[in-house]
């Protein structure tokens, strides 16, 4: 079958999630990762703690875990997909990063990320295929600083690769 | 719609863009990192066509009053937050997109990432649980609070319903922008002799697999040393 044997173009595949999520907004909701990820979190939280995490109260009041959050299910959807993907186009191979510094740029990178998510209630996702094509306002606040934290990333990455 | 039944549409939904970000290697870190950095846009052209596409549908289907757009207060935390991240992103290399599609190909260094993005998470809950700030969506009044760094609730849904002109023109107008960044990115290709679209493809892959066994560097610095040969002295 093509389409595991050649790279699809991006603007196409784009162009079919862009359809897709249209109905997904329909039945429940634009496509967003960032609230199933918290979701995720609260429920393994819960798993380690118990009923120790009924007294932070962001997981009792704000965000409540439910494994009947429909978001979570979009992120596993991915990773299945994925999966599928990589495996029918014989692209799944474990990989794993060499270097102290790659090692240390994920893990601030993975907490940055995590904590951007939670302050501003969405994550970069939401910010392009979600508020902004709602006229959100926040979709235009989170471009704004979404595209200021990159280019400070950017620095800092162009930085690391000229050594 | 049952529980039950949103799940299985977010699966199923989920499954599909999974599949078509792993065969197309798109990358949101790549969109935006890449067109500041290496001047390539293979990725940043994605954006804007899925953008102006959603941008159409949802506010045709505000129009007539359709549709679930998301709904809570906005406010300085909205912009910090989102710097936080676009940061972030850039030094995993991966976003919330590509860290699942890239855990799904084998990849330990998505997996590690992922796990610090809910260590975040849960390190940030623990400091909401002492001041409170943002404000938790039960509490939002959808209206402006400075005290509280908040500018309220507006959207496409707002403005129709202040204005009276359809959701839809608004869609138009914000699709006509969009696509004007669209054109103008072409057009700078043209200008420039662009990449072709597998070397493209390659360089942005690399660049954005900070956790490839191959190094990405060679890739990667070729496309640098053109983007800055191309800069204007």
């Amino acid at each position: 079958m093509d389409l595991f044997k050649k790279t699809l173009n991006p603007v196409a595949a784009l162009a079919i999630i862009a359809v897709l999520d249209i109905f997904l907004f329909l039945v429940v909701g634009a496509w967003t990762v960032g609230g199933g990820e918290t979701m995720m979190t609260g429920l393994i939280a819960k798993f380690f703690m118990g009923s120790a995490i009924d007294r932070i109260p962001f997981w009792s009041v704000a965000f409540p875990p439910d494994p009947y959050y429909w978001k979570i299910y979009i992120s596993l959807g991915m990773v299945f997909g994925a999966f599928v993907g990589a495996v029918f186009s014989k692209e799944f191979c474990w990989r794993m990063p060499h270097r102290l510094t790659e090692w240390v740029m994920i893990t601030i990178g993975g907490l940055l990320m995590g904590i951007g998510i939670r302050l501003a209630f969405v994550c970069n996702v939401s910010t392009f295929f979600g508020l902004t094509p709602e006229m959100n306002l926040g979709g235009y606040l989170a471009v704004s600083g979404i595209l200021a934290g990159t280019w400070v990333g950017t620095l800092i990455y162009k930085k690391n690769l000229e050594g | 719609m049952t529980p039950v039944a949103e799940c299985l549409s977010a699966f199923i939904f989920g499954t599909t863009v999974g599949l078509l970000v792993q065969r197309s290697r798109y990358c949101n870190v790549a969109a935006l990192r890449d067109a500041m950095l290496f001047k390539t846009y293979r990725n940043t052209k994605a954006m804007l066509v899925a953008m102006m596409i959603m941008t159409l549908g949802f506010t045709a289907f505000i129009t007539i009053g359709a549709g679930k757009p998301m709904q809570f207060d906005v406010g300085l935390n909205t912009f910090i937050g989102l710097f936080l991240f676009g940061l972030g992103m850039v030094l995993a290399g991966a976003c919330t997109v590509s860290t699942w599609v890239k855990a799904g190909e084998g990849n330990i260094g998505a997996i590690w990432a992922l796990l610090f993005t809910f260590i975040g998470m849960f390190l940030f809950s623990l400091v909401w649980s002492f001041d409170f700030w943002p404000p938790a969506p039960q509490t939002m009044t959808g209206t402006p609070n400075l005290a509280g760094l908040q500018f309220g609730f507006a959207n496409a849904a707002t403005l129709q319903s202040s204005t009276g002109i359809p959701a839809i023109v608004f869609g138009a107008l914000q699709t006509l922008v969009l696509f004007g960044i669209y054109r103008a990115i072409l057009k700078r290709e043209r200008a420039e002799a662009p990449v072709p679209e597998p070397q493209a493809a390659s360089i942005e892959a690399s660049a954005c697999d900070a956790w490839a066994d191959s190094p990405a560097e060679p890739a990667v610095q070729g496309a640098l040393a053109r983007a800055e040969a191309s800069q204007p002295a």
